[in-house]
């Protein structure tokens, strides 16, 4: 087994492998830039090295040359799937724990993860395989379509078209898009299918041969293409239990067609009607596995840690067992009754929740300044209960003791969907969110007759105190920037 | 006589019994109930509930909060540090409430920032690829 790894990523996720790897009595190396020299990862690794970017391979190399790991973790995103990491880790003599550059590289490329899974049997959705321009039109689907990023994933470079003279400024859009996340402008395009689900399954596989999967995600909860809300079992699922057994199957065949071995997620479309198309692959840790972990008991990332060692898995399909239902909330420093404006900014205050099962995997802690350089994910609120009536009701009471100060937080959105009928049901498409948002939701919703009086008297007290309303926050508050700004006009 | 308003309406306090118990957090027990309160500047949460305070005190200099006055005119202002993508509207357009007026990128996120009512574009302060600081004025709307 492993003495040291290093793990090349920052937030939730690095102190995710962080927590394995302390379990397992093996060492963690952190690496951080230069905004995260006081992030939470790099107060809790055993050691840490300045590496200036995230995506900086030759430095992330020679800080685990200078430390001397055995292995390195990639997170997700980053260089999670990008197959030239993965070869220079293995170059270099460090074990890369993922799967091999050469899966990630058929499965990186969504055209190419589209003939493969197609090949081996997998359902794909209609579309062209590539659109170097919109002057080539005639592999098109009809309207309405879907722009991707040939190198995509995280909804960067997507958009969706209804109509031919739209095509021309979407596709500059998306291609300039994808160009800045993943170097890589090409996209290509796929028939729309209306209302459809969102539904991945986890798979698993040993490097002696053996695959599994883990059962199904429902991410259908999104918005801009981002997952907002990830839950086990899926609703639609739950209605056609014989979908997961079928699904589970042509993500195997879709995975061993790409030789793959370690964690990796395939997503599909799906329907009411039980009709599913392969969406791409994976080739990493999703930021939602936590989800599959409470349903199925198992830890993922010391799963990935012992098959990356050369372990066979110690179960087989027959053994695993789904209990239960589990959803996840992410939790992101922007504003949703301000247009989900991002918000970054010191935390000046944290009340984190806990309880039955609650598990907070989270970056943050009160004094932290979130930067402005990074995605504003800020932790992840995962909960599991005996049903998913009970699930979502512990989400509402465990999200009552969550509060981020200083900084707005996406909390009130989880409110108004939680409590929303429709997502109560499961009736859910990936145009859901958005219909939401469109039909407007109240996310101050009308206080009780006694709160202002409350209010009042806590403002009272701060008054008499002459506990002014100081910043604790050394920087400007931007009610005060605003308001200078605005009497200087 | 010092007034204390609740998004923007004077209240007349509970009286109860109240204890600091962190940092800008509060316990309060009024008639048996118990309610635990946040502040944050002007900023009061309890439970899912905000409510934004100012208060009128003659000691004082000046009024504390609610900087932010009505304006003859409606600017478009950047509510925090990015950069500008895209100017999506001209010198002189006519556009409705709600249209893009410009976009920013911050956090990897890129944001349009919407007119808040509908009018004439008389002033565009921005370009694209400029860098703003949270509270620039990106474009004024008459």
């Amino acid at each position: 087994m492993f003495r040291k790894i290093l793990i090349a990523n920052r937030g939730e996720i690095a102190l995710r492998v962080i927590r394995a790897l302390r379990e397992m009595g093996i060492r963690s190396v952190a690496v951080y830039s230069d905004v995260d020299r006081a992030s939470l990862h790099v107060r809790k690794a055993d050691e840490a090295a300045h590496i200036g970017n995230y995506l900086n391979i030759d430095h992330i190399v020679e800080a685990a040359r200078h430390h001397g790991v055995d292995a390195i973790h990639p997170g997700y995103g980053f260089l999670s799937e990008n197959a030239r990491f993965a070869q220079a880790c293995e170059d270099a003599g460090f074990v890369f724990i993922g799967p091999s550059p050469r899966s990630i590289q058929l499965m990186g490329s969504k055209t190419e993860a589209r003939r493969v899974a197609r090949d081996g049997g997998a359902p794909v959705v209609p579309g062209t395989e590539c659109l170097p321009g919109t002057e080539d039109l005639s592999d098109m689907p009809g309207f309405p379509v879907m722009l991707k990023a040939v190198a995509g994933g995280g909804g960067k470079g997507m958009r969706r078209v209804d109509r031919r003279q739209d095509l021309q400024s979407a596709f500059e859009a998306a291609s300039s898009e994808a160009l800045r996340a993943f170097g890589d402008g090409r996209i290509y395009v796929e028939k729309l299918i209306e209302n459809a689900r969102h539904i991945e399954i986890q798979v698993l596989g040993d490097k002696h041969g053996n695959m599994v999967h883990l059962g199904e995600r429902e991410c259908s909860v999104q918005r801009r293409h981002q997952k907002v809300i990830e839950e086990s079992p899926s609703p639609l699922v739950a209605r056609h239990p014989e979908l997961r057994q079928r699904m589970g199957e042509a993500a195997i065949r879709a995975a061993r067609a790409a030789g793959y071995f370690n964690a990796g997620t395939v997503e599909f479309l799906a329907d009411n009607s039980g009709n599913f198309y392969f969406l791409e692959m994976n080739t990493r840790l999703q930021v939602e596995h936590p989800v599959t972990e409470m349903v199925t008991g198992l830890d993922l990332v010391r799963l990935q840690i012992e098959i990356a060692a050369g372990a066979q898995l110690p179960f087989r399909q027959d053994d695993i067992a789904l209990r239960g239902a589990a959803l996840e909330c992410r939790i992101y420093a922007e504003d949703p009754a301000n247009n989900f404006f991002p918000s970054p900014g010191k935390i000046t205050q944290l009340a984190e929740p806990s309880g039955p099962g609650v598990r907070l995997d989270s970056g943050i802690y009160a004094g932290w300044t979130v930067p402005l350089d990074y995605d504003p994910m800020l932790a992840k609120l995962i909960v599991w209960a005996d049903t998913r009536e009970h699930a979502i009701e512990r989400a509402l009471r465990a999200l009552g003791e969550y509060h981020v100060g200083g900084i707005q937080s996406n909390i009130p959105l989880f409110r108004a969907i939680l409590n929303d009928p429709q997502f109560r049901a499961g009736d859910l498409h990936t145009g859901y969110l958005d219909q939401l948002l469109r039909n407007g939701i109240q996310f101050n919703p009308p206080a009780s007759a006694e709160l202002p009086a409350i209010a009042a008297l806590v403002a009272s007290r701060r008054n008499r105190t002459s506990e002014q309303p100081q910043s604790v926050s050394n920087e400007p508050s931007r009610w005060v920037t605003t308001g200078r700004a605005d009497l200087l006009r | 006589m010092t007034v204390i308003r609740i998004d923007g309406e004077p209240v007349h306090p509970a009286s109860g019994d109240i204890v600091k118990t962190e940092p800008g957090v509060y316990s309060v027990l009024v008639d048996g109930a118990s309610y635990e309160v946040r502040v944050q500047e002007q900023q009061i949460s309890i439970g899912e509930h905000r409510f934004l305070f100012e208060i009128d005190d003659p000691r004082q200099w000046k009024r504390s909060g609610g900087a932010a006055g009505a304006h003859g005119r409606a600017s478009i202002v950047a509510p925090m540090p990015g950069k500008v993508v895209r100017v999506l509207v001209a010198i002189d357009d006519q556009v409705v409430a709600g249209q893009g007026i410009v976009v920013v990128e911050a956090m990897k996120m890129q944001n349009e920032l919407k007119a808040p009512r509908a009018g004439r574009v008389t002033a565009i302060l921005v370009a694209e690829h400029d860098g703003v600081n949270a509270g620039t004025v990106l474009a004024v709307i008459e």
